[in-house]
This record gives structure tokens, sequence and C-alpha cells, in this order.
């Protein structure tokens, strides 16, 4: 029987929601972003995808190669086997990211990345077109469904959101609030992709300052989030730690760190949340013990305050 | 040599209403000349070189039963397994016992394992908690250290196993223990988390010398049930080409005493529009395909919601016991576009719903459909019926659908739904037969093989007692008549699959197709229908006796 660290698993992001959300068209902005990431998206339908064709560097029925590193996978029969194949690629892929069916608990599709050799899970996004999604969750067939995938959603998404008036908006985001409880919403207009949300692999806690500046400059307009690295050089105490991500505000979108705890002998933990996802894991053994206490957190614009965070942390 | 072989009868059932009860069969050519007496049928005697054949002179000849609605594929994987399901299982090479409780349960894994060669994995069929209480790995461990051991559960989507087949699985341990479907503590893998075990389990079941030996096995259940054709409601679900490979390689040998007509399945995939056409253009190829024994005609399969086994089905309010929701099979959006397509291009859709929303979801659609494009004789199906209303029955009649129904649901899980599912109003109204029959609208029973036992006098017999497992009666005024019991295993079952010039029922022209009872079920009566003795079939003429089998 095999084992792997943390280290080694690659994390998986599921998007979900119901026909007509806007999955796709996410999933296209996602492969044509300049992240600078090696994304794996895995489609239901390769159909439905629409990418550049001078994008494409390879396309070989199963799999669309692009030129930025990118790849694009259809799912076909079997969800285990797509990952499979994308997990087997050299060099690995940085994230995975799976397009749920439009009728799928969104929480099956994650059980793959929480459960399948070689990956974790970050999160469940789910997608909301702001237009109809009010008049779906009452449909007598999709209904229960549509509000029962928002409840799962670690963030929801309302897309479209150039379709509804100002007023409609903050109608339409009150009412996803009520319906996922707990939930950061987000809303996207077409073409603004706000990628450092969705993509975990785009937090680097290594680097002493976010991979790079998360105010406007990553080529998509209205990208305006706050960011702070809050720099944790003693050790800290575990259940605080546990308090502060189950406690902090939906605002906080997304948080990773590595932290050392008071009575633990052994090294180093990773924190993650994610919306309303959080964990606490042992570090690989390759983080050595010389790696500084370091919180890396991502939030709404000027919900974030440096002193009120270290003080929920550090008591 | 004899030109035309005249069959001769204590009794033979026509299920033709000119002519209901007759004495005699000619055939000729594997088709029926004519049925009437040997009095009646002087002009074709005199004329014809004939032999008079009176193997069933103390027999009743009834039109050869259909199935139809089963899965060969899907009976190809589990019959090799070994069945330890708390009803018995009567199959052709072994009458398996009822396995009661926990106790039984590990007592028969106990005699599997010692029959078994070593090392050669044990695949165990039929576990369920509500008879067997829970097991886990150390249960299976007791029995076993070294063979592999899979404890599948009755309803299909999980498993349990012992520490030998985690090795020969080669588990992540790591990745076990995270995934939330995984309990490996327990060794069970359930819903997403079999997909985990099956990664390695697939390549062993799906191997072809072990899905040939499970088909041929499948062929000697539908000959031992008494059927002389079947539908295969979904053809396609492990990969379309290569189970069409494996069914010619096995049905059509010479000494298949039954055809399979086969319905390709169409689950609409999303966000594509174009698909439609291609879905219809696919759709209309087939038939082209056709051998003599396996038949595309111009049904097809559409699903609404999941299984009823699987406790997947999508109920209106007021829903589950339990609150949880079902799941559909095809976004209902899909499934409109889809039918749609299917329905201009004069398609016959059969759709598979179990709960109430589901026979709505597909029900709605029809009625819209209708509106649109008017349509004659559709022939559009419900399958299975599991939980539905009289009124969805009254507007099935109205739109001129016809119903495919598992009516041994009632057999086997209605007392169970009633306690843990659904209640007791709506699971003893399971598989509601008598509003069928009192609105008119044409029904046939299926078995859904290996969902329940492919035997016709057995579904007929639910219908017509709607006794459970216990001996309790559940929703009397739901039962079907003797007759349409038996029309729903022979005329209307031919009906549903379209086939009724051909065979369900015994005149001239068609198939000579008999299955031959012991005794007449009109003079038994409904109560004693399942206990009928079958003496076999009689496939385009040919004698088929079970005893030879």
């Amino acid at each position: 029987m095999g084992t792997d660290t943390p280290k080694d698993l690659v994390p998986v992001t599921v998007i979900a929601g119901y026909l007509g959300a806007g999955k796709t068209t996410l999933i296209n902005e996602l492969l044509a972003h300049d992240h600078g990431l090696r994304l794996a998206v895995l489609v239901n339908d390769f159909g439905a995808v629409n990418i550049d064709a001078a994008l494409i560097a390879d396309h070989d029925g199963q799999t669309i190669s692009l030129q930025n590193g990118c790849v694009c996978c259809s799912i076909a029969d079997e969800l285990g086997d797509a990952l499979d194949r994308v997990l087997a690629l050299e060099p690995a892929p940085d994230q995975i990211v799976i397009e749920a069916s439009g009728v799928a608990d969104p929480a099956n599709v994650a059980a793959y990345g929480q459960g399948w050799p070689g990956c974790r899970l970050d999160a469940i996004v789910v997608l909301a077109d702001a237009e109809t999604v009010q008049a779906k969750s009452r449909d007598q067939f999709v209904g229960e469904l549509v509000v029962s995938q928002l409840r799962r959603a670690d963030i929801v998404m309302a897309t479209k959101c150039d379709l509804v008036t100002g007023a409609g908006l903050v109608a339409v985001v009150g009412w996803l609030a009520e319906t996922a409880p707990g939930a950061p919403i987000l809303t996207h207009r077409a073409g603004q992709l706000q990628s450092e949300l969705l993509l975990e692999a785009d937090q680097d806690i290594n680097a002493t300052s976010p991979k790079r500046s998360l105010n406007g400059s990553t080529g998509t307009a209205e990208s305006n989030f706050d960011s702070v690295v809050i720099e944790v050089h003693d050790a800290v105490e575990r259940d605080r730690v546990e308090a502060a991500l189950q406690g902090w505000p939906e605002s906080v979108l997304r948080v990773k760190g590595i932290l050392r705890f008071h009575g633990t002998a052994d090294g180093l933990h990773i924190v993650q949340r994610v919306g309303r996802r959080w964990s606490v894991e042992r570090a690989a053994d390759s983080f050595n013990s010389e790696h500084r206490g370091k919180l890396v957190v991502i939030g709404l614009p000027g919900t974030l305050h440096h002193r009120d965070l270290i003080a929920s942390l550090l008591g | 040599m004899a030109d035309m072989t005249v069959f001769v009868a204590r009794t033979v059932r026509t299920m033709e209403p000119s002519l209901p009860v007759a004495e005699a069969i000619a055939v000729r050519d594997g088709r029926i000349v004519e049925v009437g007496t040997l009095d009646t049928m002087r002009p074709w005697l005199e004329s014809q070189r004939h032999e008079i054949d009176d193997t069933f002179k103390e027999h009743c000849i009834m039109p050869g039963f259909v199935d139809p609605h089963l899965h060969p594929s899907m009976a190809a994987i589990l019959l090799p397994m070994h069945f330890t399901t708390a009803v018995g299982w009567d199959l052709p090479w072994e009458d398996i016992g009822p396995v009661r409780d926990g106790e039984q349960f590990l007592a028969r894994m106990v005699s599997l394992d010692t029959t078994l060669a070593p090392g050669e994995p044990l695949f165990a069929f039929g576990h369920h908690p509500i008879w067997h209480g829970p097991i886990d790995r150390s249960d299976l461990n007791q029995i076993s250290t070294t063979r592999p051991i899979v404890a599948w559960h009755r309803g299909y989507h999980s498993i349990t196993v012992n520490d030998a087949c985690l090795r020969w699985m080669d588990t992540d341990t790591a990745a076990a223990v995270r995934h939330p479907q995984v309990d490996l503590d327990a060794g069970k893998f359930f819903e997403t988390g079999l997909s985990v075990a099956l990664r390695h389990l697939r390549g062993y079941l799906l191997e072809t010398e072990r899905f040939l030996a499970g088909l041929d096995r499948m062929r000697r259940v539908i000959h031992h049930g008494g059927h002389t054709t079947i539908g295969d409601a979904a053809l396609g679900f492990y990969g379309f080409e290569q189970e069409w490979e494996h069914l010619q390689t096995v049905m059509e040998q010479l000494d298949t005493p039954f055809r399979v007509q086969l319905m390709p399945f169409v689950m609409g995939p999303e966000g594509d529009e174009r698909s439609d056409d291609e879905f219809v253009e696919r759709v209309l190829a087939y038939p082209s395909r056709s051998t003599h024994r396996l038949r595309f005609s111009d049904h097809v399969k559409m699903f609404a919601d999941g299984g009823f086994f699987a406790e997947l089905l999508m109920l209106k309010p007021p829903g589950h016991l339990d609150g949880r929701h079902g799941e559909w099979m095809t976004p209902p959006e899909r499934f409109e576009a889809v039918a749609r397509a299917l329905w201009n291009a004069r398609r016959r859709i059969h759709v598979h719903c179990s709960g109430d929303l589901g026979v709505e979801l597909a029900l709605s659609t029809l009625e819209k459909l209708q509106w649109e494009r008017p349509r004659f004789d559709h022939r559009f199906t419900f399958e299975h019926f599991g939980i539905s209303s009289s009124q969805q029955v009254d507007r099935m009649a109205a739109v001129g659908a016809v119903a495919s129904v598992n009516a041994y649901y009632v057999y086997e899980l209605a007392e169970a739904f009633a306690a843990r599912a659904v209640g007791y109003e709506r699971a003893s109204q399971t598989s509601r037969l008598g509003s069928l029959e009192r609105a008119g609208v044409r029904f046939a029973v299926h078995s859904d093989f290996p969902m329940a036992p492919a035997k016709p006098l057995n579904n007929a017999w639910v219908a017509a007692n709607r006794l459970t497992e216990s001996g309790a009666v559940m929703g009397a005024t739901e039962r079907a008549s003797l007759d349409a019991a038996i029309k729903a295993i022979t005329t209307n079952a031919a009906y549903v699959l379209g086939l009724e010039e051909e065979i369900g029922s015994l005149r001239w022209g068609k198939r000579a197709d008999f299955t031959v009872l012991e005794a007449d079920p009109y003079e038994v009566g409904a109560a004693a229908l399942r206990d009928i003795p079958i003496w076999g079939t009689v496939f385009e003429g040919h004698k088929f006796p079970i005893s030879s089998d």
C-alpha cells in the first residue's frame, strides 16, 4: 500500500452549479488566462470548450494541450480515469479543476478530490446565474437540487452579473448569502476572471510576498482584493488557530500558511482556508524546520486588518 | 421429412381474443401456420407433408414469455459472483437458499471460502444491513487473511473488503483515509468511494473470459425463466462496442433459444446543443447492425431519475422520510431537448423513471411533445414506475403512454420502503398496476434482471397478488387481474417492445415461440402462478426442454 504526503498531492477545485450557471464560460476563461500555472481542467463535454485554435499545441482526442502549459481533458465516462491521466502528466499539473455535471451533487465530485490517490480537495466553487438562479430554485424538477448545490459551496460565484441591474445584483447576492450561509459570495462578469481566488496554486507561502500583486495587475479588470502576509515567528496554540480559521468572517476568502504549534513535537503544519472550508495538516518533511511561520490572507477590499488578524491568532 | 410440425397440447392459451383457447399449432419454417384443432386444421394437414408432435399432450402451451427490460451485461458481471442475498435465488446451476441474518451470512462466506481455489478472489453479492447487520473488514479477515474477499451490497453501490483485498487492490492508504466515502477501518467503499476500488477491480470483473462466462450463465437464466424474447434495456453501459461484440459471441450460438431486442440508451451530456442531432443520427444507424437474434429497432432508452433499489428516486413532496434527495440521471432541460429530437425522428422512447417526480418529468415532457407534434401509437413507455399517483396514470392514458413495470419491488422492497424510505401509503402503492388496468393503459411487467429474478411467472404472480416476502399484502387495489398479469408477460410485453406483429400471442404468421407449462395459469389461478413448473420452450419451432440444459 502506498503513502503520500500532503505536499505531493495536487489540489483539486470543483466547479459546480446547475446547467446554464456559466461553468463552461468560466473554464474557457481559466484556460485562456495568463496565470502562469499548469492547470489540468477536466470537462464533461469537449464540444462546448471553445479554445482559440492559436493556443492549442496538441490535440489527441482525449486531451488538448495548450501553449501556456495547461491541458483540457475530457472526463468521458470515468472521472477517476481522467484524474489518473492528468496525474500521470510530466511535469505534474499545479492544480486540477473539475467541471461537475449540472445535476451532480458537488460533494460527490469533491469526494474524488479528497480521496483519489494523488489528489486533495482545495475547494468547491458553486456558480449561480445571477439572472435565473432564484427562478430555478423554485422549479418543480430542479429547485431542490439548485439549492442543495449552493449549500455545498465553499465559495459561491454569481455569474453573468453584467446582465442584471445594480439593484437586481444586490437582491440576488443577498438571496445567495441566505441560501448558502457561511460561504463568501463573489461576483463574476464576462471576461473578468479572478483566478487568484479560484486557484490555490497561486498562493506561494515560500515567497516573502504573494507571488504577484493582487491589485489589478493580473490583466483582468476589477481584480481588487486585499492581501496581507502575517509573519508568525513563535509557536502558537493550535486551538486558537482553528478557532480563528473557523471564526474569521466570509470576507476572508483565502488563507494559506505554515505554522508551528505549541506542545507538538511533530514539526510544521499547513493551515488553509478557502471560503468556509478550512484544514490543518502536518506539513511534509521536506519543509525544513528552519521555516518561519507565516500566513498569507486574501480578502475583500478594506476588510483585512492586520492587527485584528494577529490578535485572533495569538490572543 | 415433414415440412410442417403440428404440436398438440392439452391446452393452447393463444392470448388472442379471437381464438383464446386451442388444442394444436401447426408450424413451418419457424413460424405458425395455423392455430386450432386437428379438425379445423384439416385443409392444411391435407395439403402439407407434416408430422404430429405430441410431446406436449399433457401440457399447456403459452406464447413464449417476453421480458422487455433486463440487463445482460450487468448480469454477466454479477452472475460469476456468489449470491448471499436475504431472498433466495433459484439459479439454473444452483438453488441458493436465503441468507437471513448475520450469522448465516458469515457461515455462507466461510463455506464459500472452503470451495474456492487458494488465492482466487471471493466476490459475494447481496449483503444488506437490514437483514445481515453491519459487517466490516475484521469480520471478513476472520474468513481469510490470504484470499481477497469482496462483499457486494445488494443495492450495488458499496462493497466491504478484507485486508487481503486491500493488498490485492494496491490500496493507497493515505488517499483512502482522506476519502469521505471510504471507511478504511471498516474496509468499506461506497458511492464515489466505490470508484476508487473499481479502479482495480474493474479489470478483473470485465476480463473477457469471465464476462463471456457470465453471459453464458445469463443465457441459461433466460431459458430457465421460460423466455423466448428479452429486451436489453440499456446496451452500452460498460462500453458499447465491447458489449456488442460479446453479445454476438454468446447470443448468436445456434442453441440460444431466444432473441434479444436491444435498446441503445441516450443520456444527454450537457451544454452541447449540436449533439441532439448526433444522437439521432447514431440511433438511426443501429438497426443496420441487427443479426438474427440480436435486433435493434426504433426503440430507444432514456433516463429520468435515479434507481429504486439504490434509493435515488426523485419524489414530489413530501419526499423521503429522512429528507434526502434523489438524483437526476439526465438534467431535466436536456431530457426534454433529447426527447424532442428523438420524438421528431419518430423514435419510440422508453424512460427509466422510479419516483413520482421522475414520472412527472417524463409525463410532462410527453404532454408537451404531443402538443407540439401529435403522434399516434408512439409507444412512449414508462419503465419501472416505482412511485406514481393515480392522477398521473389518468394523464398517461390521455396521451397514449404505455408502461413496463417492475412489479417485484412490491415483493422485496415495499415493506422496507414503508418503514425506512417513503412511509406506508406510497410504499403500499409501489408499482401500481390496478390503476393502469382500470385506466386502459397497456402494461408489461419486467424483472430488470439482475435486479430481480428473471422469472416472468414470478413477476406475474407478484402483479396479481401483491404479496411481500413476509406474506403481507401491499395495496390490494393495485393488483392486476389474472388476465392482465399474463398479458403483461406475453402480448403486452411484446407490444411494449414493438414486436406485437411477430410475437406475444399465438396465431398464423407469428414466430413459433412457445413457453410450455405443466399447468394452465388460467386454471390454477393467480395465487399459484409462480409455482407452475416450466417444461421448457419452443423457439422458432425448435424444442428446448429445461431438463436437457
